[in-house]
């Protein structure tokens, strides 16, 4: 247990001596500053009397608006921008923490102590996910924070968003892993799993695409792609539908979240478990 | 005693059940089915509590493979292997296990002291302890002055021997080294070389990997020369260099038909400015040359045996296998 958490604070530790915790704080800094800054509601009385969005006046149309239906319309919309930039900042900031252990003179310090492969690897896989999810609740609960300041509305749904968030990073983030065990580049893991992210957020018209390919063969290859594919898209979705909870619109509460998740899930075990058999089999 | 291995790779030593450091048998070969390369092939030896054994071999011997395969960073093909009893698949018998790599990169962002403590703790060493030690043990490899300073701004000799350091954290009783005094200026290679001793005065076992044949010399006690993945030589080093084949022979009224008569005998004499270089079998063929010697007139002035320095020994071995450069590598 010592030496795994030993290995945990290495992590943070090389992130910081790297700038990588550094930029990775910075720019979550940037977004809730241009956030603050750029948000300002005026609110009487529980209502929207008038409103500055990045120095544009928003036109209210006379009407008054309800304060509390429009911070979770904003919330749920921001969460899924929320999603994006914090699924991307996740792995930019811990794609390399396999390919590092594996470099020549590195790996063997590490495995010439009493510490498992398998350990050692989760142990890595463990600290990123920390990382990630410090910067979440960082950025999250900071941003919640702003709306709450400038609103005095309180919606801790917004911060569950966060958890969707880290689940998707932790299975992207086993995906890395298992590029970085084969490859042993940063690089490479990164393109591929950003590639991952794109092509499963195609996959959601699969009917559309199976119909438009000329084979049955090709047909089924997509088919099959979708479900063996993290749901990227869907799971961005559920963030969204976290969020807004009843007041989400009918096509995000139509969606199968269980399979979604199920699948997911299941993908992301499937390339933590090949990545630690292939690391704990690999001679160095 | 000198052990010769065969090319077979059979046990030729058995020095104890439990010595701390054991292979058996053990092979490594690396590839596909197409491109096989053997690392390995067979390699049986102990290491001995309180023992400094010396690994030699020219490049792509096998010398780092075998210690790769004793620190579980290659998977053996076959044969065992096991550190203080236990095989190396468990990572446990590395508890107490130090190994200083051939080109180790500690983080650079780490001072001296914090790498102390990171490897110290992965080694399951608490922190109360790791703060008594470590000042301790960057005293002894001189670099107390530089505890708090990173290690990216650290000189090869310095890393060397924080590397060194950080082998000794936890402990350990068994030490793997692989060219330990690589970058380190002759004073520090005199510390090392005392430090190394007093470790297997307290009972280590050191298995010591490098190509500098002098520093092996004056370092260990037993060696072992590793050909193309087999140990072709096994023994004490003063065995190894034993005088008892050559001789440098000094005499008077030597001519042609004299070395004739000596050379009858079955051993080589070749003349050397001014002296003879005696090669022979055993005792009796020596005691043979000189009565030949004596009873064909000529007078005995010196006979004294030639000692042959590690390195001979190790040309010699590697020349054997017909490797083409026997001393690449050498220094």
């Amino acid at each position: 247990m010592r030496a795994f958490s030993a290995s945990v604070q290495e992590v943070f530790r090389e992130a910081a001596a790297r700038w990588v915790l550094i930029a990775y704080f910075a720019l979550s800094s940037l977004f809730i500053v241009i956030f603050a800054l750029g948000v300002n509601l005026d609110v009487v009385n529980g209502a929207l009397a008038g409103a500055r969005l990045f120095g544009q006046s928003v036109d209210v149309g006379g009407r008054s608006i309800e304060i509390d239906k429009l911070v979770l319309g904003f919330e749920s919309g921001f969460s899924a921008f929320l999603y994006l930039v914090g699924t991307f900042l996740a792995l930019f900031a811990t794609a390399h923490l396999v390919p590092r252990l594996q470099e020549k003179g590195t790996i063997d310090l590490y495995l010439s102590r009493p510490v498992g492969r398998v350990p050692l690897l989760l142990s890595r896989y463990a600290g990123g996910l920390l990382l990630a999810a410090a910067n979440l609740l960082y950025l999250i609960g900071s941003m919640w924070l702003i709306v709450v300041w400038k609103t005095r509305v309180f919606h801790p749904r917004f911060l569950l968003s966060g958890l969707v968030i880290l689940f998707a990073v932790a299975t992207l983030l086993a995906f890395a892993f298992l590029i970085g065990v084969i490859t042993s580049s940063t690089g490479v893991s990164l393109m591929a799993t950003y590639a991952v992210f794109f092509l499963s957020a195609i996959l959601v018209a699969r009917e559309r695409i199976a119909a438009a390919v000329s084979t049955e063969t090709a047909a089924s290859i997509v088919k099959g792609l979708y479900w063996i594919l993290p749901k990227t898209a869907e799971i961005g979705q559920a963030t969204v539908a976290l969020v807004a909870g009843k007041e989400a619109p009918a096509r995000l509460a139509d969606v199968h979240y269980l399979a979604v998740y199920g699948s997911t899930a299941a993908f992301g075990v499937a390339a933590l478990a090949l990545s630690a058999w292939l690391f704990s089999r690999k001679d160095f | 005693m000198i052990v010769a291995h065969e090319h077979s790779g059979g046990v030729f030593v058995s020095r104890g059940m439990d010595a701390p450091i054991r292979t058996d048998g053990l092979r490594k070969v690396y590839g596909s089915a197409s491109r096989r390369i053997t690392a390995l092939d067979g390699v049986s030896l102990r290491v001995e509590a309180g023992e400094v054994f010396g690994l030699l071999g020219p490049n792509g011997a096998g010398k780092t493979t075998l210690v790769k395969v004793l620190l579980g960073l290659a998977h053996p093909t076959s044969g065992s292997a096991s550190l203080r009893g236990l095989p190396v698949s468990d990572p446990e018998c590395r508890r107490r296990v130090g190994y200083l790599p051939e080109g180790h990169r500690f983080p650079g962002y780490l001072t001296a002291r914090q790498t102390l403590s990171v490897f110290g703790q992965m080694s399951g060493v608490d922190g109360a302890t790791l703060r008594k030690r470590t000042p301790e043990l960057l005293a002894r490899v001189r670099l107390s002055d530089w505890a708090d300073v990173r290690v990216k701004k650290f000189s090869k000799g310095m890393t060397q021997r924080l590397g060194l350091a950080a082998a000794l954290v936890h402990e350990p009783e068994v030490l793997l080294l692989d060219e330990p005094t690589d970058g380190v200026d002759p004073v520090g290679r005199r510390e090392i070389r005392d430090l190394l001793q007093e470790e297997a005065a307290r009972g280590r076992s050191i298995l010591l990997n490098s190509h500098l044949l002098s520093e092996i010399e004056r370092t260990c006690g037993r060696v072992a020369v590793l050909r193309k993945g087999k140990i072709v030589a096994e023994g004490r080093i003063d065995e190894l260099t034993s005088a008892g084949s050559r001789y440098r022979l000094v005499a008077d009224g030597v001519d042609e038909r004299v070395l004739a008569a000596m050379r009858e005998t079955g051993a080589s004499v070749a003349r050397v400015n001014g002296h003879f270089d005696l090669t022979t079998r055993d005792l009796e063929q020596v005691n043979a040359v000189i009565d030949r010697l004596r009873a064909a007139g000529a007078r005995l002035q010196e006979l004294s045996p030639v000692r042959s320095s590690l390195e001979d020994v190790f040309v010699d071995l590697v020349k054997a296998g017909g490797e083409t450069d026997p001393k690449e590598g050498v220094s």
